[in-house]
């Protein structure tokens, strides 16, 4: 029998998970693995200049492709780096796996070089983590780890391999049949409460649906689009779930939340069935937890993590349950209609037409939606939006109609700055065939700029929109709001000139001032092979509406103001 | 919700694992559930142990507690028994001045060794016996004490 290294073992299991793409960064902890990488030519590696990049990559490429993302780092400062892209993934539910060296099994505990404690950190933002001490171990815990991170609600599950481990020799093994006998990943649809949920929203005279990123993960936009249409019901999506019903559909409520559209805030609190499909019923969704969809005499809950069911909101109907499989279940039951929706949607549609989407064009200054509009004429639905955290990540999600899903990838759960130009280069690995654009904000786009170099390294087809604001805008605009207008800690006029920075990076850049600028800005960007910047330099006093106050209920959101 | 209706008596079965004590109690502390008592020993299936929680579930529904344990991979099973009749036995250790040992003796505790330090004492029994002997430990000089936490199974009879 063929003796293996440990090191050769995670090599030869991740080619046999169909491992195709590793972001990593070698350290003396993982030598042995990057030592035995170039025989195993099918595990393409990208090279990146910061772990967090690895893990917002390997993100970005799971979302993108709906295949897990895979990381490599190695100990102590290496992995504990790796924290960041964790926790976004795992707040998320993004499959990811992130093997991380360690120091020899016989050091451990005994505050080695670059050793640290990286199962203890990670604990409380991985689904699963091993510690490898044992070459033995080896196979099983890489097997398990995908199937873990895989399956059920997906995350990231982290593997810590000693050092020893990786040089150390073994037989090769093939695993045996999975046997964990603390997971068990799906649900199964009660069919009872799947004929329940079906009659409440028959007989309801305001539904609405909510749907989530399970929606997105389990594949149930087609079934969902069915059920909507069936049952005349208006569908909301949360921030996360945007692609799992096309914001063009007449049933379309675009999205709901603390910053969801007025329609949309309006239908979910007159309704008197709500049903939520694939999504947390987090405080971003709910706002002031006691003023949430009052009227709502039944509440439906479809998840396939139980431990959602009565979290935040109590269901009266709890399917714990994949989305698509729960979906599937309540479709055959849903019947024709006690009496048509015509009053309940012409009631949304006044809704739509006194809390439309609207932004200033008369102060002379660029605004971010002229840029996101005009991007959206180029793309419509045939391009990847990677957005960052704040103000961008909003107007991003509501000025486009988004109308397939996959398309809009951000930071939902964590909220990580940061997140999407690391996210973007991992999501065009994951979809080459499409445009890759990068929407941030100039805060969020400094926090990991040094993965620029790694767009350029491999001359991905990537368009960064930059909206620069000269300030932390997110938190700005809460300061001026909600904590009585004292900008405390927010301007950032002290920032590189994007432009010089790009070019020092070694990709072309533009900076626009002005929205005549805007279209030729996007032309050069369109014509540019790889990657390009545009500096938009937009109003600085560009606000997020519509926007829930803080403390307050959903009834409660604040409209952009009127003018022009 | 009323502190009694937070409170539930969980008994889990876990994988053993260098990890997993501290990921259930990481997880009890991460979700905002308090501790109120934890006991742990092998249980019938080797390679594995039962655990044995009374845990507060703060301001979550106390539900979550059950539901939170049982997304941890390393957690085979949880029994909720909060409210079932049940067989609950805790074991007291405890050290007491040898003038006051009479009347522990008279309830039930029984003499494990004694010296010029003090008496120690054991004591064994049901949730009521455990706090009346407890009340009456109080009332004496208590040197030091030690408490196992409560085991607890569901009554079959």
């Amino acid at each position: 029998m063929t003796k293996l290294t440990g090191a050769d073992m995670v090599l030869e299991a991740l080619e046999r998970e169909h491992v195709e793409l590793i972001f990593g960064y070698p350290g003396g902890a993982n030598l042995p693995i990057y030592q035995h990488l170039p025989e195993h030519p099918k595990l393409k590696h990208i090279l990146v200049r910061h772990e967090q990049g690895a893990a917002h990559m390997a993100d970005g490429y799971a979302r993108a492709s709906g295949r897990p993302g895979v990381v490599l780092a190695t100990s102590g400062p290496g992995a504990l780096n790796l924290v960041t892209g964790l926790c976004t993934a795992y707040m998320d539910s993004v499959p990811m796996i992130a093997i991380t060296g360690q120091v020899n099994s016989a050091q451990v505990g005994l505050d080695a070089f670059q050793e640290s404690d990286v199962i203890g950190a990670t604990s409380s933002v991985t689904k699963h983590s091993y510690l490898v001490t044992s070459i033995d171990q080896l196979p099983r815990v890489i097997h398990e780890a995908f199937h873990i991170a895989t399956t059920g609600r997906p995350g990231p599950v982290l593997i810590d391999i000693c050092k020893d481990v990786q040089l150390a020799e073994a037989d090769r093994v093939t695993p045996e049949r999975l046997d964990i006998p603390g997971y068990q990943p799906n649900g199964h649809v009660q069919l009872d409460r799947a004929r329940q949920a079906a009659e409440a929203l028959a007989k309801a005279e305001r539904p609405v649906i909510l749907a989530g990123h399970g929606v997105l993960l389990s594949h149930a936009e087609p079934q969902l689009r069915e059920l909507a249409e069936k049952a005349g019901a208006p569908v909301g999506t949360t921030l996360l779930g945007i692609g799992a019903f096309p914001v063009s559909h007449p049933l379309s409520l675009h999205m709901t939340g603390f910053m969801g559209t007025g329609w949309c805030l309006k239908a979910v609190q007159n309704a008197d069935v709500l049903m939520m499909v694939g999504m947390r019923v987090d405080d971003r969704v709910t706002a002031r937890l006691a003023d949430f969809a009052p009227k709502v005499k039944t509440f439906i809950h479809v998840d396939i993590d139980g431990s959602e069911m009565g979290k935040n909101v109590r269901p009266h109907i709890e399917l714990v349950a994949d989305a698509r499989q729960a979906l599937e279940a309540v479709l055959p039951h849903v019947g024709s209609l006690e009496e048509g929706r015509g009053r309940w949607l012409a009631q949304i549609d006044a809704w739509r037409e006194e809390h439309p989407l609207r932004y200033t064009r008369s102060n002379g200054h660029l605004q971010p939606q002229d840029v996101l509009i005009d991007m959206y004429r180029r793309c419509r639905n045939e391009a990847v939006v990677v957005a960052d955290v704040g103000q961008n990540q909003i107007w991003a999600a509501l000025w486009w109609n988004y109308d397939r899903p996959g398309l809009f990838l951000n930071s939902g759960g964590a909220g990580t700055m940061g997140f999407a130009l690391p996210a973007a280069i991992g999501a065009k690995f994951g979809r080459p065939e499409l445009p890759v654009w990068c929407v941030a904000g100039e805060g969020g786009f400094v926090m990991t700029a040094q993965e620029l170099s790694v767009a350029v390294e491999h001359q991905l087809d990537i368009k960064i929109v930059l909206l620069n604001n000269l300030s932390l805008g997110m938190v700005r605009q809460f300061q001026d709001d909600f904590y009585g207008g004292v900008r405390s800690q927010v301007d950032l006029t002290h920032m590189p000139e994007f432009v010089k920075l790009a070019e020092a990076y070694g990709l072309p850049a533009v900076r626009v001032d002005k929205l005549s600028d805007v279209g030729p800005a996007m032309d050069a960007a369109e014509r540019t092979q790889g990657p390009f910047l545009i500096d938009f330099r937009i109003d600085p006093e560009a606000n997020v509406y519509p926007i829930v106050p803080l403390g307050k209920g959903l009834n409660d959101f604040w409209e952009a103001p009127e003018h022009d | 919700m009323t502190d009694q209706e937070r409170v539930r008596i969980l008994s889990v079965e876990v994988l053993n694992g260098s990890n997993t004590l501290s990921k259930v109690s990481g997880l009890i502390r991460r979700r905002g559930f308090h501790v109120r008592s934890i006991s742990v020993g092998p249980s019938r299936e080797p390679g594995r142990s039962r655990m044995t929680l009374t845990v507060d579930s703060g301001h979550a529904g106390a539900d979550q507690v059950r539901k939170q344990l049982e997304r941890l991979v390393e957690v085979v099973a949880v029994e909720d028994l909060t409210g079932y009749e049940v067989h609950s036995r805790e074991l007291i250790v405890a050290r007491v001045a040898a003038s006051e040992v009479g009347g522990l003796l008279e309830r039930g505790a029984r003499v494990l060794d004694a010296g010029p330090g003090g008496t120690t004492i054991e004591f064994a029994g049901e949730d009521k016996d455990v706090g009346d002997f407890v009340d009456e430990l109080m009332r004496h000089g208590i040197l030091d004490v030690v408490r196992s936490g409560p085991v607890v199974m569901r009554r079959t009879a």
